[in-house]
């Protein structure tokens, strides 16, 4: 049978690359919920912010750590942008990928220790989730973002696996990537809206 | 006439009832507050579902589009008005 220019035999369809790989669809559906479910929690917390007696926050409860958590806010941003450039390495197939994914789970781990240093604190000094609004409305808004940095700490370790083993394929890594960056700015959002 | 008396008594309790508790709040803050989350709930799912759309429609156009072949000067020189100026 002759074969066309690209060496394929004549009468067999060509098969196209999708144009967005399935993990990538399925984890940016998912992020769309999670984006939907941020948001009404965040409007929820607006509406009850204005309506408290007293102002905002309300007297007797204890202050928010506004400059330690500055800094953590920090190490979470730097580890965006250290997954940003071990993307770039990994599309160059540099050796530095490894460096730079290690990098980021790094400060991602050490936002997770940090904010529990700082939650042990806050519970020592009686802020609870049964104290007030604002230890309702603090647990359960960085607590649920807590818990997706958690789970993308968790996914980052996986793919570092894969790199490892030199598995790794951008199938894989893509979609880890967009929870990793989802997470990272909506941490800004709150922190602007429960700290400030 | 039932009808009618029932779609008046509704419009009439409508009128008394209030769908959300921050529209009747008398605090000025708390009622701009609902309004602000309330066109923050609309815009957001909007602006995803319009961005996923518009992000589509650009990868499906550059897939389609046939890859750049790498032509010869002189030929394309030859193809005088037919060479887009190339």
């Amino acid at each position: 049978m002759p074969d066309d220019a690209l060496g394929r035999p004549y009468g067999l369809p060509t098969r196209r690359e999708p144009v967005v790989p399935n993990g990538v669809l399925g984890m940016l559906i998912f992020v769309a919920t999670e984006v939907m479910f941020f948001s009404g929690l965040i409007s929820a917390f607006v509406i009850g912010k204005s309506n408290a007696i007293g102002g905002w926050p309300p007297p007797g409860q204890p202050r928010l750590p506004i400059e330690e958590t500055a800094l953590n806010t920090g190490a979470l941003l730097a580890s965006g942008i250290a997954l940003y450039f071990a993307n770039r390495a990994f599309k160059n197939d540099s050796p530095s990928t490894k460096r730079l994914l290690a990098l980021a789970i790094g400060l991602g781990g050490f936002f997770v220790l940090f904010q529990g240093a700082e939650w042990v604190a806050l519970i020592g000094e009686g802020l609870t989730i049964t104290s007030g609004q604002l230890g309702g409305y603090f647990f359960l808004l960085v607590g649920t973002h807590a818990l997706h940095v958690v789970a993308g700490f968790i996914i980052l370790l996986y793919t570092y696996q894969k790199l490892s083993h030199h598995d790794l394929d951008r199938f894989t890594f893509w979609p880890a990537q967009i929870f990793w960056y989802f997470v990272v700015a909506v941490w800004p959002i709150l922190y602007w809206e429960v700290y400030l | 006439m039932s009808v009618a008396l029932a779609t008046v008594a509704v419009a009439w309790a409508a009128d008394l009832v209030y769908a959300c508790p921050s529209c009747a709040s008398p605090l000025e803050e708390n009622r701009q507050a609902f309004v602000d989350t309330t066109i923050f709930l609309t815009v957001v799912p909007l602006t995803m579902i319009g961005g996923f759309v518009w992000w589509l429609r650009r990868k499906i156009r550059d897939q389609d589009e046939p890859p750049e072949i790498a032509v010869p000067h002189n030929l394309l020189r030859d193809a005088g008005r037919f060479s887009k100026g190339r």
